[in-house]
């Protein structure tokens, strides 16, 4: 647990109306480990993302984010720490509608105070996205708009992915692209966590947790398909 | 990025951005125009309050009896006291001379107009009408020793049918007032008798003179009971040459100090009083205290209807923005971030609408002028320096709210996809 990329010790959310969302949460993420959560909806998977990637704070128990606790932390330090720390893969994509594909990039890098377009560039034609930096989102299919959304995320270097159903709103084709960019990613080093209802996804990461009910049911070693355990 | 992000979201949300400016433009407007009326209508009241007339009376100083302004009747002339036409001229060498529009000097008597059975009696009065008196000692090295004054400037209101006697050396021709006029059956041209009894080194005496109606005058107060004359011809009628009974001074300015005024032309002018005549005075200060009572309402609602325009545009702005903004909080936006940008739109929000305002309250400004003091009102570019913080001042307080409700957002809204 010492050289987790991210701990969490009891951790429990109860929201405003009285639902416990999350239920006493032990679990470690460690680097270059592709973490798939799965469950039913409502069971906590998406309330245990937003912990994990600052946006959010448990009502009890303890959060580590490289090395840092961060469940007392004020906003402004959990700002800092996720936009250092964390790329954030939307199943919506969640694109500013009237910025290019370029400036939707740049944004993440304006934001950590770091802006370069040259980066940005690279950042797109790393996920093949050279010829449609100047499209604006409306004008982009849902694959290059998730693409977009994943150079967004990479583009500031995080040690950790966090991606909510990053297939969800993709058709086969597009979804397969996503998903071989994702694993590339992960074998570049980074650690992925990734929220899914798809069983075949979860085959592709090293671990799976099962949450339900806001507790973990289940978590095991998973990626036969990919590593060939 | 911050400049492309604000220009790109204005961009996309013209229309709304556009009802934020006409917001701000009606409050703006209203405030260039009632700033710009009541800085360049000041001398404009006091004008229009010359017109009702003179506000400050001069009479010897043991002279009890009141005549000459409208709504008091005047009573029979007994022997007093006068004032020395002379004097008159050190009117104009007080220290707010400048504020002295004009005066005119009155000499009344009691006249009999016409002979025999159908002679009545008659007021008539010396005046100057426009004179042009000389000024052997200016107060100041720059002011002009000549100074023309009389009745034509302090009662410019008076409707006269015929003309007004204009030279000053006419000895024949006289304005006689309506009332007047309808009893003796006068109209302008005819020529008419009057003859003055009074007594002259201690005997009876009669002078008559011949006069011709120049005009007749109508004012709606005692001056249509009364015939107009030069001075010098109602001082030759009663023998009482150099002599006036009663001075009215027009003093032309808004708030102005009449009373200190009388003093200084009390001090000037040995055995004269001056009297202010307050229910005037009174009634400016009460018109002028309304006018910018009113425009003060109307200022503060028009900037509330302003507020509550923007309130609502940047409301909704926030509201529709929510999950953009949480998604720029969730990659990294910090409270501050955010909030600058609202109010980098707010205050661009502001100054476009302060400047469209401003420009609409210059024509608001004329078209005020024009439908009430029917003069033109002069451009004050000072009340740009007004309009334009008080409009972003409006854009950034009415903004206040929404842009704190924008700071609230979570960025968790974006995962939970609300």
């Amino acid at each position: 647990m010492d050289h987790a990329l991210i701990s969490l010790e009891k951790v429990t959310k109860v929201y405003g109306g009285g639902t416990r969302a999350l239920n006493e949460v032990t679990l470690s993420f460690e680097k270059d480990e592709w973490t798939t959560i799965m469950g039913p909806s409502g069971s906590g998977k998406t309330t245990l993302l937003n912990i994990i990637g600052c946006l959010d704070l448990p009502t009890s128990g303890m959060v580590y984010i490289a090395g840092k606790e961060v469940s007392g932390a004020g906003q402004a330090a959990l700002t800092r720490l996720r936009r250092e720390n964390i790329g954030l893969i939307f199943q919506q994509y969640h694109l500013v509608p009237y910025l290019t594909a370029l400036e939707n990039v740049m944004l993440a890098q304006y934001y950590h105070g770091s802006p370069d377009e040259t980066k940005a560039v690279a950042a797109l034609k790393n996920v093949g996205l050279e010829h449609r930096f100047d499209y604006p989102p409306a004008h982009l299919s849902g694959g290059e708009q998730q693409r977009v959304c994943i150079a967004r995320a990479l583009v500031n270097e995080p040690a950790i992915l966090l991606a909510d159903e990053p297939t969800g709103n993709l058709d086969q084709t597009n979804g397969n692209m996503v998903l071989q960019l994702i694993q590339r990613l992960h074998e570049e080093g980074r650690a992925i966590v990734l929220v899914t209802h798809n069983p075949d996804i979860s085959e592709l990461g090293d671990r799976t947790i099962r949450i339900v009910d806001g507790s973990v049911d289940q978590d095991f070693k998973s990626g036969g398909d990919r590593n060939g355990e | 990025m911050f400049v492309q992000l604000l220009r790109k979201s204005i961009l996309r949300r013209k229309s709304r951005f556009a009802m934020g400016v006409a917001s701000v433009l009606i409050g703006a407007a209203v405030v260039t125009a009632l700033f710009t009326v009541s800085l360049g209508v000041g001398d404009q009241v006091g004008q229009e309050f010359a017109k009702y007339g003179a506000n400050l009376m001069l009479q010897p100083q043991s002279n009890t009896i009141q005549i000459g302004l409208p709504g008091v009747s005047i009573g029979s002339v007994t022997e007093q006291k006068y004032m020395n036409e002379s004097d008159l001229w050190m009117i104009k060498t007080i220290e707010h001379r400048a504020n002295v529009l004009g005066f005119a000097p009155f000499l009344y008597q009691v006249v009999t107009v016409g002979d025999g059975p159908n002679a009545q009696q008659a007021i008539l009065a010396g005046t100057y009408f426009n004179k042009t008196i000389q000024i052997p000692q200016p107060a100041s090295p720059q002011d002009h020793s000549e100074f023309s004054t009389g009745i034509a400037d302090i009662s410019s209101w008076w409707k006269v049918t015929g003309n007004w006697i204009t030279d000053q050396n006419d000895t024949t021709s006289a304005m006689v007032g309506s009332n007047v006029a309808q009893k003796l059956n006068l109209t302008v041209g005819d020529s008419f008798r009057v003859s003055y009894a009074g007594a002259q080194n201690g005997t009876a005496a009669t002078n008559a003179k011949e006069l011709k109606v120049a005009g007749v005058v109508e004012s709606g107060g005692p001056e249509d009971n009364q015939i107009f004359v030069n001075l010098p011809v109602a001082q030759d009628l009663s023998s009482r040459p150099g002599k006036v009974d009663a001075v009215q001074v027009s003093a032309l300015c808004v708030r102005c100090p009449v009373a200190d005024m009388a003093s200084e032309i009390q001090g000037k002018i040995p055995g004269v009083q001056g009297t202010t005549i307050t229910q005037l005075t009174n009634a400016e200060m009460s018109t002028l205290d309304k006018y910018q009572s009113m425009m003060v309402l109307v200022t503060a609602v028009a900037l509330l209807a302003s507020t509550m325009g923007i309130f609502t545009t940047m409301t909704a702005n926030v509201a529709e923005r929510r999950r953009e903004i949480g998604l720029m909080k969730s990659i990294g936006a910090e409270n501050r971030t955010i909030a600058a940008l609202f109010l980098a739109e707010a205050t661009l929000t502001g100054l476009i609408g302060g400047i469209a305002g401003f420009g609409v309250g210059i024509v608001l400004a004329q078209f005020i002028g024009l439908s009430v003091f029917s003069t033109t009102i002069p451009l004050r570019w000072e009340v740009l320096a007004v309009a334009i913080p008080v409009a972003i001042g409006v854009s950034l307080l009415a903004s206040a709210l929404p842009v704190r409700r924008a700071t609230a957002v979570e960025p968790a809204i974006v995962l939970r996809g609300e």
